[in-house]
Order: C-alpha cells, then structure tokens, then sequence
C-alpha cells in the first residue's frame, strides 16, 4: 500500500505556497484517489501555519517546518527540513514541485532516507505499478519509468498540472510543527537580482513565448543592420503584449563575439537544446530558421506561429502552425501599431 | 553616373605578414591534416616505434632524452569527421593490417557483390539526341535485359573491380586508426585546430624549396582575420620535417603551389564534388552489407553514382557532380536527391531513412596535377600530391599507402641519421613511390578521363580505351582551367528560358536560381517525405552538423567583389553544399561560416579568374566544419 | 591574497547535440541507436563548469607549495572518453580522473552518482577541505540535474548551489554565488567559504581558444590516465523503463507566402488576443 507526501514551499512572501507547490499538492491528490493512499502535505515556509491554511482541506494530515532560517532557499536549511518532513510522514511516494527550492535539495534528501529520486516528471500514471512519464536528451526522448524500490521521490515540472485552489481554512494538522535540527548554516541568501540590462523579459506565466532569432540582427534588404530598430520593435511588442521572451542560441551567442547584439539578451532567453523548455500556450517565432535544435524547446509550447523570410525554413516543415513568409520587421511594426491602438482605445 | 561602388569587405591580412608575439613551438615531425595518408604515415612511425622504443633513431632532437616529438593538427573537430563512404580494394590498407577484420570498424564490410549500371533517364527531355538515341534503343530491349529504368552491364571492366575490398566509412576507419595512433602514445593529434600554411624559408635560393613548419591559425579574430577580443597568434609550430596531408583543397597544399608552382606540365583542372547520403534501409531491405553498384548515365549523362551498403542496413548513396558538366547552375543536392528517386534505386531506398549527408570535393587531375612532392623539410602525401587514381575510382587505399611509403622512408633516413633535405627525402619516399603501384595506377589513368571534356560518350570511349589497355592508349585532350570549363550563361539556354525569366521563376518562389532552374528544365519537384527527401537545410541538420567554433576569420574568401557582383554565373552559390552562399544584398555572394561543411566546391565552382588560371574565390584555414561520423 | 583551490569537475559526455538521436533498446535497456558511433562532446553545461574552474585556478594560483588545481571526472567509455579529450584538453588546463563504464542518459542517476563519489574520494592529493565541486546543473542527456548533487552528497558537502552563472570571490575566502531561480532572475548567495558544490549553467565566460602547448601539456597525463582506467559498473537501482520513444510532433503547416505585413499583423494579433 503506498502512502503520499506532497512537499511544498511557500513563495518569496514566506507565508503563501509557491504555484509549482499548488500544482504538486493537485497532483497528491489524483494520485492518493487512484491509489486509494493516504495523503501527506509537508510545507517547508517561514510562516508555514499561514501557508497551510491554503491546503487546509486538501489532505489528511498536515506537516510544517516553519521559522526564519527557512524564508531562504538555501540548500543546508531546505534539505534538513524536506529530510525532517521525510522522515515523520514515511510515505513511500515523495511528490515535490520541480522549482528551483526543491530541485536544490531534494536528491539529496532522497539519498538521506534511503529513497531514489527522479525530475522533471511530466505525467504519473500507472496503477498498481507507478509509472512516470519523463523526457530525455533535452526533450527529444520520452520515457516512463517505474521503481519497485521506495520511498520515490518525484519532481513535477511546472504547469504538468492545475494549482490547487481549495477553500481557505485555519489548518487543523495535529503536527504542523516539525522541530528540525539544523546544521550549522555556512550560506546567506541576500535576495534576487534581475539582469542587469534593463526590463525583465522572462515571464514563466504569460501566455505568449515570442522567441527572436539570429536574423534580426543580419543584414536586412537595404544591405544594413538594424539592431537598434530590432531592439525597440521586439521591446515595444514585449510591453505591449506582456510575452515571455525568448531566443535562439545563434542570436544570443552573438554576444561573446563582439557584434553589437540586443542588449536585453541573455543566455537566460535561450530556448532549446542548451537553453530552456518553457511552457506557454502560444509561441511566435520571428527571423528564427526553425532548426531541430532549437525547437525541441517549444516541446511544451502550444499553437505555434512563425514569420521568417525563407519559406523553407525549419518551421515550413511540420514544425509551426502558421508560418508567414515575410519581414518580420515590417510585421512586427504593424503588430505593435495595432496593439497601441488597441491599448489606446480601450 | 556614380562611381563604381567599393568592396565591402575589407582584404584579409595574410597571417604571413602579421607581425605580432606570435608562439613557437619546436618539433621533429610536424603533419597537416589527419585523413587516410597521415592515418598511413603515422601507423607505420608509431609501429615501429613500438616495436622498439629504446632505438636511438626515435630519440627526439627537439626534446633530447625524449621521443620523437610528433604532432598532427587537424581542422575538422573530431578525428571521424572525414566525410566519404568508400569501397575499396583495399590493398595498402590490408599489407599495414593484415589481420584486420572489417568487424572490427562500424561500417565496414567486406566486398560482396559489385554491378555496374547504365542509368536511363525516366524523367526525359534534357539529354542530347545522340543520348536520347542511346537510350531508345536500350529501352527497346527493357523487357529483356533493361527493368527499373537501367541497364546492367554485363561484366564489371576489371579496372573498376574491387574484389577482395571493403566498403566503409571514411569517418569511422579515420577514427578506428586515430585512437589506435592515440593510444599508441607516439604522435598526438589535435583536432579542431587549422593550419593556416607552411612556414616558408626566407633565404630560400633559387630552385629551392624549402618549409621549416606549421602555422596553426589564428584566433580571437573578426572574420576578416582582424584581431579582435581575444586574440591568440596562432603558433608557430617548426619542426625537422613537415608532412602535408591536408587534402585537395588544404591551405597547406595549396599555398605550397602558390610559392613553389607545380612541375612543368602539370596543372590542377579537373575536379569533382562527391556528395552522399547515408540512409538507413527499411527493416525488410534485400541489399546485403557488401553490395557494391556503380551507375552511370543519370542525372545527367556525366555524372556518376554510387550505392555502397554497409553492416546494419545503412547504405552511402551518392554522386559526383565534375568540373566538366559545363552547366553553369549544377547544383549536386538538387541533382543527388533525383539521383536517390532513380527506380533502380529508389525500389530500395523509398521507405529508408536519412541518417546523415555530406560533401567533398575530389581533385581529379591524378598524376597530372601531382605537386612536387619533397623539398628540403617537407613531403606530399594523400589525396593532395596527386594520389588518386581516376580510372579505377579509388584514392583511400592509394592515400594510405603513400602515407605508408613516407613512414618507411622516414624510418629509413632516421636509421640512418640523415636529415630530411630534399634529396633524402626523394631518395627514399619519392623513390619508394615512383617504384609502387600508386605510381603504376597514376599513369594508366593518367589520360583517362580526357574525352570527357568533349562530352559524355567520348567521355566513356575515352575511358574504356584507357582502362582496357592500362592506360597505353588514351584520347588526347586540351583541358581548360576549372573557371574556364564552366559555360556562359549567355551561351548556355536552359529550358528555352532566359537568365531574367529564370531570376524572376526564383524570385517568385523565394527559391535559388539553380533550384528554380532545374525545375524550369523539366526536373519535378522534389516531394519532400521529412525522412529521406528532405530540404538542403534541413539535410544539414541531420547529418552535416556544422561546426563553427567563433574565432576563427571566414576561410572561404572572394578575392575581388567586384567580379563576383558583375558574374552572371554565379555557380559558387549553386555548388555550395550546405548553402553557405547565397546572394547578398550588393549581388556578391554573402558567406555563412556556419554553414560551410568544408566540401571546397567554391575553389572551382568560380566562373571568374582573375589570372586566367584560378578562381575568384579563396579557400583558406579554417576550423570546424561538419561533425558527423557516419560519413 | 591567494585562495588554493581544488576543483574537481564531473563531466559527462554527450552525444553532440546537433545531432539526430533515435533510441533503441538492447540487452541491457535503452539506449541510442549507434550512439559509439555518433561523434560526441563534452557535456556542455559541464563544460562551462570546467572552464569556470579553469579561470578560477588561474585568478587564483595559491602558492608553488599549494597550487590551486583542476581535475575532471569523467564516467563513459574509455575509447569515447579519449575522442573527447582531444578537443577538451586544448582549451584549460586539468587532470583528467577516467571511469570507464557506460555511456548515455538512462543509466540511474543515484548509481552514476555513486560511482563518481567514489572515483573522487580516490584521487590521491585531493584535499576535499579546499574542495570545490564543479559540474553541470543539468546534462544534455538525462537532464535530470541530480548526480552532482548526490556526489556532492555523498561527500558529505554541505553547501550546495545550483544553476549557477556566477562565482566571486571575498578576500575572506567566503564567496557570493548566483543560481538561476524562477522567472528569469537569479538568487544572490553568500557562503562562508569551500567546501562546496557549485551546479554550472552556462556561466559567462567565452569557450577558451583551442591551445596546443595547453593540449601537449595535458596529454602527459591524460593518455596514462585513460590507460589505467578503473571500468565501473552501474547499479540498475531497480529502474524500469515502461517506454522510450521518440515522439514526432508533425504539425500541418498552414505557409503564407502572399499575404501582405498589414495582412499578417491583423491575423496574428486577433491570434494573440484569442482565448
């Protein structure tokens, strides 16, 4: 008979769990239904007693560390209370959300209590074997994997499932306070820094990836390269639309060799094999070739458009919705006019 | 009227002249380029070395109480990157190995079946009457001896037999030898690292030739070859003797030609570009490992095939597409991919799978473009002194054994303390292979293909007469430079369309001209299937895997734009494998270094000479390339 | 002042990324079809660790009687591994620690963690006081992210970070890190000082030139390194694979070749606005 902890974490606020823990605590649930298990929350917050009233209802028993050493993700203090949480649920499966918190300390909190991890997990499925569906070789494999061995400990890659919103309750967990002994704390986490350059162009949560390829800074038809031009258009169609940017790793590289390049780009915007695999329901690609490479990072992307001036580009080839065989300059710059229009107007 | 518009990119600097601090390294043996001879050359140091490492001949005068210091650098960044499915007698190979199983390297198999085919056209209506007239009358007889659109010919000439060979894959044997040589502790090879050219000797007297290293290229530089962040010199690496190996269209070779010219008669006109893919058959394939077809005839009459079906159901399926094919706008992917759709082929590949692509030009002038192979610290060998033989089609095992015979000449002469000068060096490695079949084989091939520059059937006369009498008789020819062999467009009508009509079918379709020419010629489109039939671009992804390590300058180079913009021709751009040239803003062709699979088309594919000899366009050092080794 | 560090670096090796990867399955599980064959490189979230480490050492020398120093532990083929340190080794300086054993992304993780622990545990002159432990936070084959952090575990290192661009150093000895966290942004951390593990990602530093004195130099120990290679088995850990294939996500593609940027820009913006 398998038992459920779901562990979750409270976001920068220290006393509201994080989405990624929401959607773990959604997945917890399906799985102790279907499995007929009993179902654990352990949270791991600075105010973790405020933070469970959000899961309230959601499970049998609630488990919490909470206190100031653990309003920072740091790996000492994380892992002591995540092996702690372990170790009083004894559950034998471990779901956790695959946030940088988690995927931080959870292999090694698994190998602390004698159980196996594996990440990234996209989908749980299975009944009397549990299966879990996982990509390899940076999306371009997809396997479901099975241990007999437990405790598993699972980590859910974001937006594989719905947040958790339950009604609010004061929680009524008989032990929502696991006393953990921590190590002697070497690390202090100061905070967050945005990248240096100006706006921040990463946005997990919009609904829209608009991802930038190497054209926009080659020589366009009068023979001239127009970064500027490009920077304000894609910048202007950032504001204006409130998409994630990304980028290709031909455009980003350009910036190690010395070519004046988009100033707001970082390896950070990489999408692909050596970058990201972010999850949007829309992607629109513009002066990108669509090669194989790149686009195994919109694997959870959904409808997908492309504008490039090479009608047999990559994205010609099953690889896009739609693709517009056209300049992406003169397109975006009427895309950006109607959506001032629009934003004016309404 | 305005004045005539400048060049846009400024001339690189010739690394020759830069004057900068600048490393030096010394060494006794240095090599350029690590393919089948270099694979040969070292093979038989590193034996003997081993054999007896304590033999003062091996100590090192460089490095004293240490043994030879032997390095080779090679451009591409692995040691399997070579690109060539082969098949092979295999001779040269077998005496250095004899014990060797083709089990051993992936890929390889020994000869099992050899056919050669004559290729009807079953697409029509490009083929000269004469041809068409040919064809008529084999297609007569189809039901009884001709099925699929060919004609088997009913023996193999002995010339193009390869009984006892092997097929294999260049990239594979180069790696099977590579960590042999590796791990056999003498030389070290470096991949991803290009030579930029020999380093000559300043008071070099007259009728001398002499080479006193390797100067590997520089990086940290824009792609002009201006130093920029970064910067590293490239080094100096001097050693006793150098050994240039760098192939057909190296930088080392043909820089040694620039100074020092080829012997009186000799000239390097004729070329080919090899282009293959290897494909994955269907898991119900009848084709055996070992299986050997030659084709001929399609799609065009000068262009030859080949089907090499290696362990495992892969098959290396290619073409080569010559310097005498006058059409301006050749265009070998275009051309391969029809190739691929031949009924006699295409009943097997149809449902196979491509796993990989490649390119590479081969130097088809043989004995007559041979360079002077030795001069005071410095031998050819491989494919770039001339080895290949061209009426047998071979030039793998010919390039190992040259590597061979320089190895036992260099063991000769460090035996015997004497030091590589240009007559020690001819004394025994020239010596050795003047006297070998290389040398035999050269010369009964040496007029073989002649008649092709008058045509196709002359072409095939001309052959035969060579290679049934071995090489006695032969048509004599008047072979003009590379830039030369390629027709005008003014003269040259395709499809009864102009050059303006053609531009405009492309502009329209957002297609290249040479594309948009061969359908306008009466060739079909191109179904693509996303496994087998897929776009050029496409076909660079799944098999070239470029490389392109940022640092290094442009190595392909137009030497005066002025030409490129005022050339109608343009067939740089339709030769150029990975599409790495297309046609920029200003009517010259736009280079992409990320592109570039390092075939060497460009260097003969340039209808505009400024000396009347070569072409417009420079093929110098550069790094990286395609990365693929199952080629 | 001058820190000593020693750095070891865990780097797998990985199919090059370009090319195309098909999965087959054979006696011992999945695995990559030809995957000996296919030209392979140093996994390249691994690579930027180990040219992060290189610079490190180089900014900080220690002193003549304790130098800062590079390892690299690698775990694949032996013949593979070579291949692979022909092109490394030309870039920075190390010495390389070989583990002969499996290639590929689906081995389990915990057992190749286990064996490179080991592997390092077992480097003579190692002083795991001063250690800093580099490596990738994720690999371009399992991605899983979690050996480093097992090695690091087993070793008993208790301040880990990963998704790390950053290092700087303190006169102190205690160092700020940088890991990429949610929404594009990166977490600020101050350790008090190694020993520590520090999962790369792409870090900031250019791909160092091809060196071949650089190259010459390491191969004095790499070849003999390689050649005394311990083999390694993997524990299977009780890992099952259900299915692996490889998903073709073939779309029918709509290509707009005549419509005009006004055209373009009205559809995709009622696309973008659309629910």
């Amino acid at each position: 008979m398998e038992s459920i902890l779901v562990l979750t974490h409270a976001d920068e606020s220290g006393a509201v769990l994080s989405k990624g823990s929401l959607e773990s605590v959604t997945a917890g649930r399906e799985l102790a239904a279907r499995l007929g298990a009993e179902l654990t929350i352990g949270i791991v917050a600075k105010d973790a007693s405020s933070a469970a009233a959000q899961v309230a209802g959601a499970a049998k028993r609630l488990l919490g560390v909470q206190g100031e050493a653990f309003a920072q993700a740091r790996f000492a203090s994380d892992a002591a209370a995540c092996e702690a949480l372990c170790r009083a649920a004894q559950a034998t499966i471990v779901l956790a959300p695959h946030s940088s918190r988690f995927a931080r300390v959870m292999a090694a909190v698994a190998h602390r209590v004698g159980g196996l991890i594996d990440t990234h997990i996209t989908a749980i499925g299975g009944a009397a074997n549990l299966e879990a569906t996982r990509w390899f070789y940076r999306q371009r494999i997809e396997a479901v994997v099975s241990r007999e061995k437990r405790p598993w400990f699972l980590l859910l890659d974001a937006g594989t499932h719905p947040a958790f919103a339950g009604e609010a309750a004061p929680a009524q967990a008989e032990e929502i306070a696991i006393a953990v002994e921590l190590p002697a704390l070497r690390t202090e986490v100061k905070g967050t820094r945005a990248p240096k350059q100006g706006a921040q162009t990463i946005r997990p949560d919009a609904k829209l990836l608009f991802v930038a390829g190497a054209g926009w800074t080659k020589k366009q038809p009068d023979g001239q390269i127009h970064v500027e031009d490009a920077g304000e258009l894609i910048l202007k169609f950032l504001g204006a639309s409130g998409a994630s940017l990304g980028s290709s790793k031909s455009l980003v590289d350009q910036g190690g060799e010395g070519n004046s390049v988009l100033p707001f780009l970082t390896h950070l915007n990489q999408v692909g094999q050596t970058g990201s695999t972010p999850r949007h329901a829309k992607g629109l690609s513009t002066c990108c070739h669509g090669e194989e490479p790149h686009v195994v990072g919109w694997r959870f992307v959904g409808e997908r458009r492309a504008v490039s001036l090479d009608p047999n580009c990559g994205w010609t080839r099953g690889k896009a919705d739609v693709v517009y065989v056209a300049d992406a300059f003169e397109v975006m710059k009427r895309v950006n006019a109607l959506l001032e229009d629009a934003a004016s107007g309404s | 009227m305005s004045s005539a518009p400048q060049p846009i990119d400024p001339q690189p600097i010739d690394p020759q002249t830069v004057d900068v601090d600048r490393p030096m390294m010394e060494v006794d043996i240095v090599c350029a380029g690590f393919g089948p001879a270099t694979g040969g050359f070292l093979t038989t140091l590193t034996r003997a070395w081993s054999e007896n490492p304590a033999d003062p001949a091996f100590e090192s005068k460089v490095a004293p109480g240490m043994p030879l210091q032997v390095m080779c650098y090679e451009r591409a960044d692995d040691l399997a990157a070579g690109v060539s499915g082969v098949v092979t007698r295999g001779e040269g190979i077998r005496t250095s190995f004899p014990a060797l199983n083709p089990a051993e390297i992936p890929m390889a198999a020994a000869v099992k079946e050899e056919r050669v085919f004559y290729l009807l056209d079953p697409i029509g209506a490009r083929r000269s009457a004469l041809l068409r007239f040919g064809d008529i009358f084999l297609g007569l007889g189809r039901k009884s001896w001709a099925k699929d659109h060919a004609f088997e010919l009913p023996w193999t000439p002995a010339f193009l037999h390869k009984r006892g060979g092997m097929v294999f894959s260049i990239g594979q044997f180069n790696q099977w030898v590579g960590s042999r040589l590796m791990a056999g502790g003498l030389a070290q090879i470096w991949p991803g690292t290009p030579v930029s050219g020999p380093i000559f000797d300043g008071n070099n007297g007259k009728g001398k030739r002499t080479v006193l290293g390797l100067r590997l290229a520089d990086q940290g530089v824009d792609r002009h070859g201006i130093p920029a962040e970064g910067y590293m010199p490239g080094m100096d690496v001097r050693a006793r003797l150098t050994v240039v190996g760098d192939g057909p269209v190296g930088a080392v070779g043909q820089k040694l030609d620039e100074q020092f010219g080829l012997p009186a008669g000799h000239a390097r006109r004729e070329w080919a570009l090899g282009m293959k893919m290897v494909i994955e058959l269907p898991e119900d394939s009848a084709l055996e490992a070992g299986t050997v077809w030659h084709t001929f005839g399609f799609p065009e009459p000068e262009i030859f095939g080949f089907l090499y079906v290696h362990p495992e159901r892969l098959v290396s399926v290619g073409i080569f597409v010559p310097s005498w094919l006058g059409n301006p706008q050749r265009t070998a992917y275009r051309y391969l991919q029809h190739y691929v759709q031949h009924p006699l082929l295409w009943r097997h590949l149809q449902h196979g799978t491509m796993r990989s692509w490649g390119a590479k030009s081969l130097e088809e002038s043989g004995k007559r473009g041979e360079p002077f192979l030795t001069g005071d610290g410095f031998a050819r060998i491989g494919e770039g002194s001339g080895s290949t033989n061209m009426l047998t089609g071979s030039g793998v095992d010919e390039a190992w054994t040259t590597g061979v015979q320089l190895g036992e000449a260099v063991l000769e002469l460090l035996r015997a303390d004497n030091p590589f000068t240009q007559e020690n060096l001819a004394a025994t490695y020239e010596a050795r292979r003047r006297a070998s079949r290389v040398e035999r084989g050269a010369r009964e091939a040496e007029n073989a293909r002649n008649g092709f520059q008058g045509g196709f059937v002359r072409g095939l006369v001309g052959m035969a007469l060579a290679g049934l009498t071995g090489g006695r008789l032969a048509l004599p020819a008047k072979i003009p430079p590379a830039p030369k062999q390629i027709r005008r467009f003014a003269t040259y009508i395709a499809g009864g369309l102009t050059v303006q009509q053609a531009a405009k079918v492309a502009l329209d379709c957002a297609r290249p001209l040479h594309d948009a020419l061969m359908s306008a010629r009466g060739w079909p489109e191109i179904a693509f299937d996303e496994r087998l039939l897929v776009t050029q671009q496409d076909a660079l992804l799944m098999g070239g895997k470029v490389q392109a390590i940022p640092g290094f300058a442009d190595h392909v180079v137009f030497l005066d734009r002025q030409r490129c913009i005022a050339c109608q021709e343009k067939t740089c751009i339709a030769m150029c494998s990975g599409q790495a040239l297309t046609l920029g803003a200003d009517g010259a062709p736009d280079f992409e270094r990320e592109k570039c699979v390092h075939c060497g088309a460009c260097l003969w594919n340039c209808a505009q000479s400024p000396d009347g000899e070569r072409g417009n366009i420079e093929f110098v050092a550069g790094s990286g390339g395609l990365h693929s080794a199952e080629n | 002042m001058s820190n000593a560090f020693h750095i070891v670096v865990c780097a797998g090796i990985v199919p090059d990324p370009l090319q195309t990867l098909e999965p087959t399955t054979g006696p011992s599980g999945p695995g990559i079809k030809n995957e000996m064959v296919l030209p392979a490189v140093l996994d390249p979230w691994a690579a930027s660790a180990l040219f992060e480490a290189a610079s490190l050492a180089a900014k900080n020398p220690g002193s003549p009687q304790s130098p800062s120093k590079v390892w690299l532990v690698s775990l694949g083929p032996k013949a593979k591994l070579q291949q692979v340190m022909m092109s490394v080794a030309q870039k920075v300086s190390f010495e390389l620690v070989p583990v002969d054993g499996p290639i590929g992304g689906f081995p389990d993780a915990q057992a190749t963690a286990a064996v490179l622990a080991d592997a390092i545990a077992a480097i003579p002159g190692l002083d795991r006081e001063r250690m800093l432990l580099f490596g990738g936070w994720e690999s371009a084959t399992r991605g899983a992210g979690v050996t480093l952090q097992l090695v690091g575990e087993r070793l008993g290192i208790a301040d880990q970070f990963q998704g790390v661009d950053q290092i700087e150093l303190h006169e102190d000895g205690s160092f700020e890190v940088l890991e990429r966290v949610e929404g594009g942004k990166h977490q600020v951390s101050v350790c008090a000082g190694v020993p520590a593990v520090l999962g790369w990602a792409t870090g900031n530093l250019a791909e160092p030139r091809n060196n071949p004195q650089v190259g010459m130099a390491n191969m004095r120990t790499i070849m003999p390194a390689l050649q005394k290679a311990k083999t390694a088995t993997l524990d299977g850990n009780g890992l099952h694979y259900v299915s692996v294939s490889l998903p073709k996500q073939q779309r029918t593609t709509r290509v707009e070749k005549n419509m005009n940027a006004d055209e373009i820009a009205a559809e995709l913006v009622a696309w973008i606005g659309a629910e």
